[in-house]
């Protein structure tokens, strides 16, 4: 058995996900076919080279370790029948089996060690593949696979493939030692072979007669289970109100009230666990009965030996553990459908990115011709033709399901277009070198996630690393340093320990777009979470006080499309008009898209938002 | 966000490898053997039914190998074949009755096993909910994305020690059995067998402090880089637009290299284990075989030999062997995992910290003078998130009247939420006072707190249970009109309804955000608290549903009400406004704030954007 063969309850993986493990029963279309086995195989055959010394050295040892367990009865047989017939060479005959004894120890132990380690080597191998894999891709393709998926194929199914190489090093030595037995029986006494080979499935039939067989329990159990976990989420989500209340002592007594059912259907899971202990327990055992019954008339019968007799009866027990080659089978089977999984992320289309820089001091002027992006049957975008001058700042507007977002992801490349092209300063995007690309185009993001230790880190983090004035001043000028300062360590606060709202994490993420502003800025819906007050305080900053350049703003409110200088109204994946709020205004079908349909005949200051674009404050 | 919550783990398996030692092991060890012992004594009944069971596995094994001898001695040796094959269908009948014995263990095993879960589970959810109440604003959320790692805990405990129990006690019987089979048919036959197999089992004890180590090492190391890879995925979109996949892929590759070198030391204490179980089994039967020529002098016969090696090969070895795997795998992993439910050295154990009580003093408002005291007085409050911070709200004063209807507005982050965890007792400020109809807040909330004020959370809590105990939660003793009374006044009868009636059961999954905020409403109508705090407590409903809301609760008799402000029109319902603006504040009516107030000229200017 190899270490890192683990069961689910050993497997560190957060609870809902193990069912997605299951899920690799069942692939999805895109990893299954042949060609997806093939090439997960080819992985495998990679990764089995880099270990091919040690992987050799399992053969070698296991096989070994097989051949002495085989040998090791034979001459126990003969070196007891010396003894007991005090013959003389007892004593050579005796240091063989010691020798042996040791030599099939050792070989295992050898064996452990090597399949241990060639399995973590692999593990390892696979999982920075897998990882450099999903880093390469686009985030829209990672998308497909949901965080958990993720965790469950770069840590179980990486796991399990790893397993593969050292497992199917020990698949021939697994067969070896069982056949190799039964072999020794026919060879010392056919009619052992005989009781052993008839005795076996008829016991195995036998014994399922009476098995009862029952997942009720294991079903039930899991149901209260997951009752009583879903109660104690319920109640911490409510721990404020339980706290001001002063009612934990209630609550937890509500939470526990499932517990008897638990202990009830935990009962009845023991009880259908020792059955099937029960009756698996016995087989080998009697098995061996037999076989020393038959044995036992042979030596009656001066056939056998005393000897002979503990020779057949370990031979017995050794043929009897044919079911153990199911192991290292099973190890490569499902190692091999797990590589699959893992493949699926190592060979996830990749971001390519160019040589070309930009012409120095140009002023971000971004063009999209006939742009066009396919996402499986949705197409968000149908050929989009636009043009935003450098240095101006365009709302992006339009019902949900416009193409918003995606023209944001497009934008700055954050996946490329199925059709047509994106340009940033006359240079196509994807001609761009990944270090000039990031660096000259920032976005913030309606939900942005935050890498590093603590809050400083999470705002200086990007293609250069901003110095602690940048991020300072970023914070500021995202409404953010006033917040930060109040929290326990203020900046240096460690990000898990900052209590963060949907708007102080919105506005973080613009501090880290600001503290690297290029010639792009692009803002996908970033301000959506703050008060109004606040985001307006952004605006300003945003103006005078963030590196000037283009910025494009996916918006919802009538607010950001007011202060715009141009606004790209999308519908249907297509520019439906671009121009001046003012002027759009007037289409009662513009109107709509803020709701303001009833509003038709009015200006566009109507409106308390309205009415700021034109304040003289 | 990238959460790292098991950087404590990280940084253990991260700092340079190194891995922690057996010695912090053993502390663990002692640490829990306390607890073990309290929890063998009480369930002793369990443990003596176990033992009863078990013995009959003893008697089944002395059987086996003391029929295999006879069959021999006295069948196959001595001519007549008919007496052996006798013995051994009596060895076969021992063999099936493991059957029954097994079930039998299995039914103790239960009793003792399912209390150790209960133990578990009890001990899981006071300890996150203990957490998460006493500081509900950080802790909380936590908690909650713990929960699936408790349950997943629980089970691997559970099967851990179900499964050590059951292979210690297997080894140890049997060993009985064993012995006594061997006494029986030569007792020269001891001293030669028992000291190689005491060596062997010394080996693995002493391969098990180490080998548990290097076990928690792996599985620390493959939790972080699980941990952090579902991270990865849910940050790719900002670890590509920021142009930091390159760090992230190397600090991902450093958390694999750990996982590897883990499994390098783990397969290394793995092969020496398999040494240990390899001396252990061979040795017996290599030294029997060495004495035998000394044990035939003393007239142990041919039959005994057999029946030794019986013993050996046949029950002691496999007995052997499973309990070896069985504490190496599961022990140490139970070890690890019962570790985090027992609180750290130096703390009392079983003492939940009953925060809640003590709050004798506060129940009684001894009223100044005649006239009655204000709903709420602040009095020149600072608050702040802890030592060193700025202060959220400084020199704060405020009084409200018994009967008013304040709002309370200001940009978000200013400390809206604070106010209200401050009034109710759930944040202490750094200095001055709060008083509730003339009683000081102090500490935690208590439950005679409870009966003044009622706080409703943005988070509408509505718990697995009827209709009825959720609205009558903060009420028990209300009887069906103060309920119906609720459920009128808020408009709640259409939700009433469609749930199934007052005594159908809810399933709080199944209701929309909104749907708690009303049951919630409806909970705080009922309750005979005078003050009501909503902090947001409405933002999920439409405007429309929120103005009744706010109306009826204001309407409720004897009712002071305080909303902390979602949409500026809440605000307009007040009869006072309170605007928080850092560390200064404004009050006054909506006309004139807008005069004096610059900051709720902004909020209003803007505060009606759709969406």
């Amino acid at each position: 058995m190899t270490p890192f063969r683990r069961d689910t309850a050993a497997c560190p993986v957060p609870e809902p996900l193990q069912g997605e493990a299951r899920m690799a029963l069942t692939d999805r279309h895109d990893d299954g076919g042949g060609t997806a086995a093939r090439s997960a195989d080819v992985l495998l055959a990679r990764v089995a080279r880099a270990s091919a010394g040690r992987t050799a050295g399992i053969l070698v040892c296991s096989a070994g370790a097989a051949a002495a367990s085989l040998a090791l009865p034979a001459v126990l047989g003969t070196t007891l029948d010396l003894l007991l017939d005090r013959a003389p060479g007892a004593g050579r005959m005796l240091a063989a089996a010691a020798a042996l004894a040791a030599a099939e120890v050792v070989l295992s132990a050898c064996t452990a060690l090597l399949a241990g380690i060639v399995g973590a080597r692999s593990t390892s191998r696979l999982r920075c593949g897998a990882v450099d894999g999903l880093l390469s891709t686009s985030p829209s393709e990672a998308a497909r696979f949901s965080p958990g998926e993720v965790a469950t194929r770069l840590s179980a199914n990486a796991a399990e493939a790893g397993a593969t190489p050292a497992a199917a090093a020990q698949v021939a030595s697994a067969a070896l030692a069982p056949v190799g037995a039964l072999v020794a029986l026919v060879l010392i006494d056919p009619w052992t072979a005989l009781a052993f080979t008839a005795g076996l499935p008829l016991l195995v039939l036998l014994l399922r007669a009476f098995a009862r067989r029952s997942t009720e329990s294991v079903g039930r159990y899991l149901q209260v289970q997951a009752s009583i976990a879903s109660r104690l989420t319920d109640a911490l989500g409510g721990a404020r109100a339980i706290a001001a209340s002063a009612t934990v002592d209630a609550e937890r007594d509500r939470v526990l009230r499932p517990l008897g059912a638990l202990s009830t259907a935990g009962r009845g899971m023991w009880a259908v666990h020792g059955s099937a202990m029960a009756r698996s327990g016995v087989l080998m055992p009697l098995l061996v009965t037999v076989v020393l019954a038959v044995g036992g008339l042979g030596l009656a019968a001066g056939r056998l030996s005393v000897g002979d007799l503990l020779a057949v009866s370990r031979y017995a027990s050794l043929a009897a553990g044919l079911g153990a080659v199911a192991e290292p089978l099973g190890a490569l089977v499902r190692g091999r459908t797990a590589a699959r999984r893992v493949d699926a992320l190592v060979r996830a289309p990749s971001l390519r990115y160019g040589t070309s820089e930009l012409p120095p001091g140009g002023p971000g002027t971004l063009e999209l011709r006939g742009v066009r992006v396919r996402r499986g049957q949705a197409q968000p975008l149908r050929g989009v033709d636009l043009r935003v001058p450098g240095g101006l700042t365009a709302a992006v507007v339009g019902r949900s399901g416009a193409g918003k977002s995606t023209l944001a992801e497009v934008a700055g490349r954050l996946a490329d277009p199925d059709g047509g092209e994106a340009l940033l300063d006359g240079v196509r995007l994807d001609r761009l070198a990944e270090a000039e690309l990031r660096r000259e185009v920032g976005y913030a993001f309606e939900r942005p996630h935050l890498t590093g230790a603590t809050v400083a880190e999470a705002v200086a983090a990007g293609a250069r690393t901003a110095s602690a004035e940048q991020v300072r001043s970023a914070a500021r000028a995202a409404g953010a340093d006033a917040f930060i300062r109040t929290l326990p360590q203020g900046y240096a606060t460690p990000l898990d320990e900052a209590p963060l709202s949907g708007g102080e994490l919105q506005r973080l993420g613009l501090a880290r777009a600001f503290a690297h502003a290029g010639r792009l800025l692009v803002l996908d819906d970033a301000t959506s979470s703050l008060d109004t007050a606040t985001e307006r305080q952004v605006d300003r900053a945003l103006a005078h006080r963030v590196r000037s350049g283009t910025r494009l703003v996916v918006a919802h409110r009538l607010s950001s499309a007011a202060r715009a200088d141009l606004v790209v109204w999308l519908e249907e994946g297509r520019v439906r008009a671009v121009g001046p709020h003012e002027d759009l205004w007037h289409e009662p079908e513009y109107r709509a898209v803020f709701g303001r349909a009833e509003d038709a005949g009015t200006g566009p200051s109507h409106g308390s938002e309205g009415d700021d674009r034109h304040d003289p404050s | 966000m990238i959460r790292h919550d098991v950087r404590r783990r990280c940084a253990a398996a991260g700092n340079g490898g190194t891995p922690p030692g057996g010695h912090r092991y053993r502390g663990t060890v002692r640490r829990l053997l306390p607890y073990a012992l309290r929890f063998f004594r009480r369930h002793k009944g369990a443990l003596i039914g176990l033992a009863a069971w078990s013995l009959l596995e003893s008697v089944q094994t002395f059987l086996v190998g003391f029929a295999v001898a006879w069959s021999l001695d006295r069948g196959f040796l001595a001519g007549r074949p008919a007496e052996g094959l006798a013995w051994l269908a009596v060895a076969a009948a021992s063999v099936l009755l493991a059957g029954p014995v097994l079930r039998g263990v299995f039914r103790r095993l239960s009793g003792l096993v399912e209390p150790f879960r209960d133990g578990l589970v009890r001990r899981a959810a006071d300890q996150a909910l203990g957490r998460a109440v006493a500081d509900p604003a950080r802790a909380a959320e936590a908690e909650r994305a713990a929960v699936s790692r408790l349950t997943r805990q629980t089970e691997i405990a559970r099967d851990g020690f179900a499964g050590l129990v059951l292979t210690v006690r297997s080894f140890a019987f049997t060993a009985v059995g064993a012995v006594a089979g061997m006494a029986a048919l030569a007792p020269e036959l001891l001293p030669v067998v028992l000291p190689p197999m005491a060596l062997g089992l010394l080996l693995f004890l002493l391969t098990l402090l180490p080998m548990a180590a290097a076990q928690r090492r792996y599985l620390d190391a493959d939790e972080a880089f699980t941990d952090r890879s579902a991270a990865l995925r849910t940050g790719l979109r900002d670890l590509v637009a920021c142009g930091t996949t390159g760090t992230a892929g190397s600090g991902l590759h450093g958390l694999a290299a750990e996982a590897e070198a883990a499994g390098r030391s783990l397969a290394r204490w793995t092969a020496v284990r398999t040494l240990a179980l390899g001396a252990a089994g061979q040795l017996p039967v290599v030294a029997l075989l060495a004495a035998v020529p000394w044990l035939l002098d003393r007239g142990v016969s041919a039959g005994a030999l057999m029946g030794a090696l019986t013993y050996l090969v046949q029950s002691l070895l496999p007995a052997l062997r499973t309990m070896m795997t069985a504490v190496a795998a599961a022990g140490s992993r139970l070890v690890v995992v019962l570790e985090r439910f027992v609180p750290p050295e130096g703390q009392e154990p079983d003492a939940p910290a009953p925060q809640g009580a003590g709050g004798q003093e506060d129940a009684a408002p001894v009223p100044a003078d005649g006239g009655a005291p204000p709903a709420v007085l602040c009095r020149d409050l600072r608050v702040s998130y802890g030592a060193g911070t700025p202060p959220l709200l400084e020199g704060f004063d405020l009084a409200v009247a018994a009967g008013e209807h304040v709002a309370v507005v200001g940009p978000s982050g200013i400390g809206k939420s604070t106010l209200a965890h401050v009034l109710t007792g759930l944040h202490s400020p750094d200095h001055g006072d709060v008083l509730l109809s003339g009683a000081p807040v102090r500490g935690r909330a208590s439950p005679p707190m409870a009966r003044a004020r009622v706080l409703l959370p943005q988070e509408g809590y509505v718990f697995a249970g009827t209709v009825r105990e959720n609205l009558a939660q903060l009420a028990p003793e209300a009887g069906d009109g103060r309920i119906s009374e609720a459920v009128a006044a808020l408009r709640l009868g259409p939700l009433v309804e469609r749930l199934g009636g007052l005594e159908a059961d809810v399933d709080p999954a199944a209701l929309s955000a909104g749907e708690r905020q009303l049951l919630c409403l409806g909970r705080a109508h009922a309750s005979p608290a005078p003050l009501l705090i909503l902090d947001e407590a409405t933002c999920h409903l439409d405007p429309d549903t929120e103005a009744h809301a706010e109306e009826a609760l204001a309407r409720r008799e004897g009712t002071t009400l305080l909303v902390i402000a979602h949409r500026l029109s809440s605000a307009l319902r007040a009869d006072r406004i309170v605007v928080l603006d850092g560390t200064s504040t404004a009050v006054g009516t909506h006309r004139e704030l807008l005069r004096t107030s610059p900051l709720y000229r902004d909020l209003a200017g803007y505060w009606e954007a759709p969406g």
